[in-house]
């Protein structure tokens, strides 16, 4: 019985060691990125986080000013505005992107002569220069002498809209111009879903006699359901945070039309040196996609539990 | 156009990288602690000077060259930023804790930006000294007493004109022309050239064509709060865009349309612009980019004033708080405002802050400069009222200043809503 209960001691102490080297291994892994994510995301993040309850210019002392910060916020117009700016970008990038990525998707998902032609083609415009992109998109939508309206008003259109030189106009010029832009990228991600879908389920539906309407309701769509919530996912966080964009095609104008948050803590932080203010700003932009993501996570699992 | 715009790409990763920079440099300056000595006049020092468009300014090669004649041991390296983008990385660069020496102040609003946030050195024993007090301008940089810049540059603001279209059209040189007078002119030269549209002038989209030329004829304070004043100057504008005989603001705007290129290209007959514009059009005329034949107008007035007025705004140097070698940037920045520095950037065209009878002779010698009277005149303006105040809300109310100045130019508010807006959000945004 001694025998049996000696046993694991002098085993244990080569058992832990050998654990601890398993640790360390582990970590001496992942350190040398770990140190450069720590450094560069974490810490600023969590010097965000502190920022946006100080008053702080960069050079002076920052002083503590508890919730000062959120109370101006609160009652800042321009933050309302960026707020509703922002919320509206989402609302026409989100859905746009996502309906135009699934048709093209599914449009360049055959066996054809030529496919990965158009498959490049579209995807190219998300490899261009943003830059590129937002000044032939301007050129494009110019009030007066562009190709758009030119073609509008011989359409018909008496009085075509001044796109980026009309508070109106500017927002769904900017996201025509980025759901341009961006469907070509989530499009990839919807061939790699529809190459999962087994091709039998398509051939069960043809002998039962379902329509291609059918089809793509029944078999199409739920299958890609993990796609669709990561595209959705992805493109949540993305239109919350558009500012590049923004800045080259219009800069937040005409007016304040196409100001939105990301673009605000630009400004608030780097050009007038309210770094506390500007991370106040950042903080709520951060809890808004936080809450929207989390929400978004919750209804996903409740959907996969049924 | 795709270089000048580039670093916009950057700008996202670039408010991490200012997130983390700032992190750190809290860190670093609150060890850090005691700085070491600068080093000073002996040894050889390197000095670096933020500008811009370096290859397009000739002015800044002009005086580093002789800068460095006058100094042996200190040798001048610039650090050059896109026009477009100089306020706001030189803000981002000293937000970061940059330790470059001389700052260039290409205006006054970003000078009292950078000035109450404590981020220059106060030099004001350099402006109470030598010839400084001759400085045109150096009011402009008096923060309650205190100097933390001194301007080497005064430009004002003429009207540029294409004397082969005039002369066409059967007009004289405009020596005094009211507002009224000159939409009716800009108007008369308006034309179709053989397929070519040719517009009578061309307003830039800067808020300062209408609200600052209006500030300085009407005396009306920019930082005020209350802006009637701006009223009559916005009918003329919006009167010009109205009947196409100027660029219509809209389309400058998204198309980021390029002031020099409108003039250069024979694309306007009248253009109001700032003296910086005149060594920028001798170059490209000498380098052959250009043909156009130019001449110089005073500014059109407001009927019922004497002389002319118009407005300006000084260029200048400072020293960066965090410089490494704050002796010799000093000396720097004295010397580009004395006489020797005068000279030096007048030989290229650029109009120095320190003015004197000789200077504006030589300025007139050069080659490739207008030298009819008109010309002359229009170079010696009675008054140049400065183009913004300085004060800590100056750059909060330009903000909300330029974003109703694009309302009304693209006429989404009436000239009233617009000046209301501007009243009230300058109220309650700035000064409550």
């Amino acid at each position: 019985m001694a025998h049996v209960a000696t046993q694991p001691a002098p085993t244990a102490p080569p058992r832990r060691r050998r654990a601890w080297r398993h640790i360390l291994v582990g970590w001496s892994f992942i350190l040398p990125n770990f140190v450069g994510f720590a450094l560069f995301t974490l810490v600023p993040m969590l010097a965000a986080f502190a920022l946006a309850f100080l008053d702080w210019d960069s050079y002076s002392t920052p002083e503590w000013v508890g919730l000062k910060n959120f109370q101006r916020l609160w009652a800042d117009e321009n933050f309302h505005v960026a707020l509703r700016n922002t919320l509206y970008y989402a609302a026409g990038h989100i859905p746009l992107t996502l309906v135009a990525a699934l048709g093209l998707a599914i449009a360049l998902n055959r066996k054809l002569r030529g496919v990965a032609f158009f498959r490049t083609a579209a995807f190219f415009p998300y490899i261009t220069s943003l830059v590129a992109v937002a000044i032939v998109w301007n050129t494009l939508f110019n009030p007066t002498a562009g190709p758009i309206n030119q073609i509008l008003e011989a359409l018909g259109v008496a009085d075509p809209p001044r796109w980026v030189a009309s508070t109106d106009w500017a927002m769904p010029a900017v996201i025509v111009t980025s759901v341009w832009r961006d469907m070509g990228y989530y499009m990839v991600l919807y061939l790699a879903g529809l190459q999962t879908i087994p091709k039998e389920y398509y051939e069960a539906a043809r002998v039962d006699g379902a329509s291609t309407w059918q089809r793509f309701w029944n078999i199409t769509l739920p299958c890609l359901r993990p796609t669709t919530f990561f595209v959705l996912v992805m493109l949540t966080i993305q239109s919350f945070k558009v500012l590049d964009l923004i800045v080259v095609m219009t800069d937040g104008g005409p007016g304040r039309s196409t100001l939105v948050l990301a673009q605000l803590v630009y400004r608030e932080g780097i050009t007038e040196g309210k770094f506390g203010y500007s991370s106040a700003v950042a903080l709520v932009l951060f809890v808004i996609v936080l809450t929207v993501t989390v929400v978004q996570f919750r209804i996903n699992e409740r959907r996969s539990a049924r | 156009m795709t270089a000048s715009n580039t670093p916009a790409r950057v700008r996202h990763p670039l408010v991490k990288a200012l997130a983390t920079a700032a992190a750190l440099s809290l860190a670093v300056t609150a060890c850090g602690g005691s700085a070491e000595p600068a080093a000073g006049g002996d040894g050889n020092v390197t000095l670096s000077v933020t500008v811009w468009n370096m290859a397009k300014t000739p002015e800044f090669k002009a005086l580093f060259d002789a800068f460095e004649a006058a100094n042996p041991g200190i040798k001048i390296k610039p650090v050059d930023i896109l026009a477009d983008d100089y306020a706001e990385k030189v803000t981002t660069m000293l937000a970061g804790g940059d330790k470059s020496d001389v700052i260039t102040m290409k205006n006054v609003t970003d000078y009292s930006r950078y000035s109450s946030r404590g981020q220059l050195q106060e030099i004001t024993d350099l402006a109470k000294s030598g010839d400084a007090a001759k400085l045109a301008g150096l009011d402009a940089f008096d923060v309650s007493g205190k100097y933390f810049a001194l301007p080497y540059r005064q430009d004002f603001w003429l009207l540029y004109y294409n004397k082969t279209y005039l002369d066409k059209a059967g007009v004289k040189a405009p020596e005094t022309l009211t507002w009224d007078e000159y939409a009716k002119l800009a108007q008369q030269l308006t034309k179709d050239e053989g397929g070519k549209k040719v517009y009578g002038t061309y307003h830039h989209t800067w808020r300062s064509v209408v609200q600052a030329i209006s500030a300085a004829q009407t005396g009306g304070d920019q930082l005020s709060g209350e802006y009637s004043f701006f009223t009559d100057q916005y009918n003329v504008a919006l009167g010009l865009q109205k009947a196409g005989a100027t660029l219509d603001f809209g389309t400058a705007m998204a198309q980021k349309s390029d002031y020099k290129t409108m003039f250069e290209t024979g694309a306007t007959a009248m253009l109001p612009m700032g003296t910086w514009y005149i060594a920028a059009l001798m170059e490209a005329k000498k380098s052959g980019k250009t043909d156009v034949d130019w001449a110089l107008a005073p500014m059109p007035q407001r009927p019922g004033g004497s002389g002319v007025t118009t407005f300006g705004s000084p260029t200048a140097f400072a020293v960066n708080k965090k410089a490494e070698h704050a002796d010799a940037a000093k000396k720097f920045v004295q010397f580009a405002a004395s006489k020797a520095g005068a000279e030096a950037i007048s030989k290229v065209g650029v109009v120095p802050a320190l003015q004197s009878p000789e200077i504006t002779s030589a300025y007139f010698a050069l080659d490739g400069m207008p030298t009819d009277e008109v010309s002359k005149k229009a170079f010696e303006p009675d008054k140049v009222n400065l183009e913004m105040p300085v004060s800590e809300n100056t750059s909060d109310i330009d903000t909300i200043l330029k974003e109703e100045h694009e309302l009304i130019m693209v006429g989404d508010k009436s000239v009233a809503d617009g000046i209301k807006s501007m009243n009230e959000r300058v109220k309650s945004e700035v000064l409550n």
